[in-house]
């Protein structure tokens, strides 16, 4: 327990810090700082049915961040989660078209293999391009994020194109009410389920688990487990796939639950937030939870600013990208100070 | 093949000299994904300063301000405070992104695309058929040469690369390769907003949300396809802009009957294949595993 207090100490610490900057840049821009701070924290937490949107917004950030968790304990980058998610939405509403007029007992299942698989074979090629050629995963999953986003273009606009949409924005047509796991409000005791039980698995497969172990020890140190005789691609490999099939559940969630339908572009912070997500929680699957409760709810402050408060959705996208600046940096000083209480001083 | 030359220069000049900024921040030992931040940062700067002042010497003075400061600001947190050079990087995109939007949205109350009156001056009609292009894109060649002497040929762009190829004999060789950075990010700065400025106002005049795209991601990629070279990041950024100018050409020819959306993903799939090809050739990017141990801090 005392191992987890100096980063949490530490990130709460860079926390402050990039919100200081982020009220230095709103009152840059003209906002008054103190009332944006207040009004986010009104539309995040504290208004009436606050949780319920936390929830509803973090429960799919929880998953993709889940899989950020795994590939970056396993040592790869894949930062592709975005494009991931969008194409696991995008495989669960072919399938749904595809399989329109069966029941539901089949067709949301057979959607949610579609989704995950959709979202694996999203990262498969970056996984494979990294392990066999080298190629910087950093660069190829972020090209992978681009790609998709077009492709979530074409295919709203193409095949699924909704003729009754208006030309504003394209968007795919609507799925049977039959088949949605949620209304729009998008919590439903099936999304929590799902999430709770992607939680539990994922724990026991980094904690409780050989991959899990190799995993964390590939990501640290490679050459060892390859000299232990693990064989290092096959975990890189499944961490790809793992991390990528994760955000393509939460895609199909997203898709199947409070959006309904496909629209070009849609939730375009959601692989970014992920990352934060995992960061903050120091690659911790229960941190992750607790993370993704408070980024959940300023994704739902996001709604909250601009229409209640009449201030920039973006200042959400300025506190993340504030917090992603900061929240891996090191102080030697901060570490100080938490070692405190044990009597001892360490060097950084 | 004029159309395609003009349209392969109008779109590779940003990318050239945000492949400039990455080859210099890659040579002094930064991973730069803060480019599409800063190039960001820059277009929005130069439109609003063109709109607000009327002046295009003060509105890339303000660019490059702007760019410095958040350069300042990345070398504080990957040099002081020893962050993740890629999950910072990351963030300064973010708030690049973000910045631009609330910064049109408190100046001109909306989020619509901002214009300005007039853009980059133009190089004329001494150049017949290239007589639409800004003075960017001609400076670009003489900005590439530049970096290669200042990276080749100079005291400072050699302990410059020192620092980043072997910071501990760089220090004790009387160099200090903390500041060494500092500088490379500050010339990656200036280097962004002429990227962003010749974006937005070198043709179009016009400043909309996230119209960098991924150009400065692109860019990073263009100075690892370029193996860390000026010249051979240029030509890989050029590459990456000349695909992108043959799908919009492709879309002319074929009309619908090839999809729109995925034609405009050609350049992102040729950074794919840089990035791809140049590990074939050189063997993977230096380590970037090891990020397991961000859980060790």
């Amino acid at each position: 327990m005392i191992g987890n207090v100096v980063p949490a100490v530490r990130a709460a610490v860079f926390i402050v810090i990039a919100l200081v900057l982020c009220g230095v840049i709103f009152e840059i821009a003209g906002f008054s700082a103190p009332l944006m701070f207040e009004s986010i924290l009104e539309g995040a937490f504290l208004r009436r049915g606050a949780l319920e949107q936390a929830l509803r917004w973090g429960l799919p950030m929880f998953i993709t961040a889940l899989g950020v968790v795994i590939s970056f304990r396993a040592g790869y980058f894949n930062i592709g989660g975005q494009g991931q998610f969008y194409m696991g939405a995008i495989a669960a509403a072919f399938v749904a078209e595809w399989l329109k007029g069966s029941p539901a007992a089949l067709v949301i299942p057979a959607c949610f293999i579609a989704g995950m698989t959709g979202g694996a074979l999203w990262a498969l090629w970056p996984g494979i391009l990294r392990i066999k050629s080298g190629a910087d995963e950093v660069i190829t999953t972020l090209m992978g994020n681009f790609i998709a986003s077009l492709v979530l273009v074409y295919v709203t606009a193409g095949p699924l194109k909704d003729p009754s949409g208006s030309g504003q924005q394209a968007s795919s047509r609507p799925l049977d009410a039959a088949y949605r796991i949620s209304n729009s409000i998008g919590l439903s005791p099936t999304i929590i389920v799902i999430a709770i039980l992607t939680g539990v698995l994922v724990w026991t497969l980094l904690n409780r688990t050989s991959f899990g172990v190799l995993a964390g020890l590939a990501g640290r140190n490679p050459t060892m487990v390859e000299w232990q005789g693990a064989r290092v691609w096959r975990i890189g490999l499944a961490s790809f796939l793992i991390s990528g099939a994760l955000a393509g559940l939460a895609g199909t969630i997203e898709f199947m639950g409070p959006n309904g339908r496909l629209a070009g572009g849609f939730l375009p912070g959601h692989g970014f937030t992920a990352i934060l997500i995992a960061l903050v929680a120091n690659l911790s699957v229960v941190g992750t939870a607790a993370a993704a409760l408070f980024f959940g709810g300023l994704a739902s402050a996001a709604l909250f600013l601009p229409i209640l408060a009449g201030l920039p959705s973006a200042a959400i996208d300025i506190i993340n990208a504030a917090i992603s600046l900061f929240i891996t940096a090191k102080s030697g000083f901060i570490d100080r100070l938490a070692n405190l209480g044990k009597g001892q001083w360490t060097k950084s | 093949m004029d159309e395609i030359l003009i349209a392969t220069l109008r779109s590779g000049t940003p990318l050239v000299y945000a492949a400039l900024a990455g080859v210099i921040a890659q040579r002094a030992g930064i991973w730069h994904l803060g480019l599409e931040g800063l190039m960001i940062a820059g277009a929005c700067a130069t439109i609003i300063g063109i709109v607000v002042t009327q002046s295009v010497l003060v509105a890339l003075i303000i660019a490059v301000a702007v760019c410095m400061l958040g350069s300042v600001l990345l070398w504080l947190v990957v040099e002081k405070l020893k962050a993740n050079q890629i999950i910072a990087g990351l963030g300064l995109t973010g708030l690049g992104l973000g910045g631009t939007t609330l910064a049109v949205q408190s100046i001109f109350g909306t989020q619509a695309a901002v214009s300005a009156p007039f853009g980059l001056p133009k190089i004329g009609p001494a150049f017949g058929p290239f007589a639409s292009l800004s003075v960017l894109a001609l400076l670009m060649p003489v900005a590439v040469i530049v970096v290669w002497i200042m990276l080749r040929r100079t005291r400072f762009g050699l302990r410059l690369t020192a620092s980043g190829e072997h910071p501990f004999a760089a220090r004790s060789a009387g160099v200090n390769p903390s500041m060494m950075r500092l500088a490379a990010l500050l010339i990656g700065g200036v280097l962004c907003a002429l990227a962003g400025a010749e974006l937005a106002a070198g043709s179009l005049n016009i400043f909309a949300q996230n119209m960098t795209a991924g150009r400065g991601f692109m860019g990073f990629a263009a100075a690892i396809f370029g193996a860390g070279h000026p010249i051979g990041a240029s030509c890989a950024a050029l590459f990456f802009a000349v695909v992108g100018a043959l799908g919009i050409r492709a879309q002319i020819v074929f009309g619908d009957r090839v999809p729109h959306d995925l034609l405009l993903a050609l350049p992102y799939i040729a950074t794919v294949f840089g990035i791809w090809l140049s590990a074939r050739l050189r063997g993977g990017t230096k380590a970037l595993t090891g990020f397991g141990e961000l859980r060790d801090q």
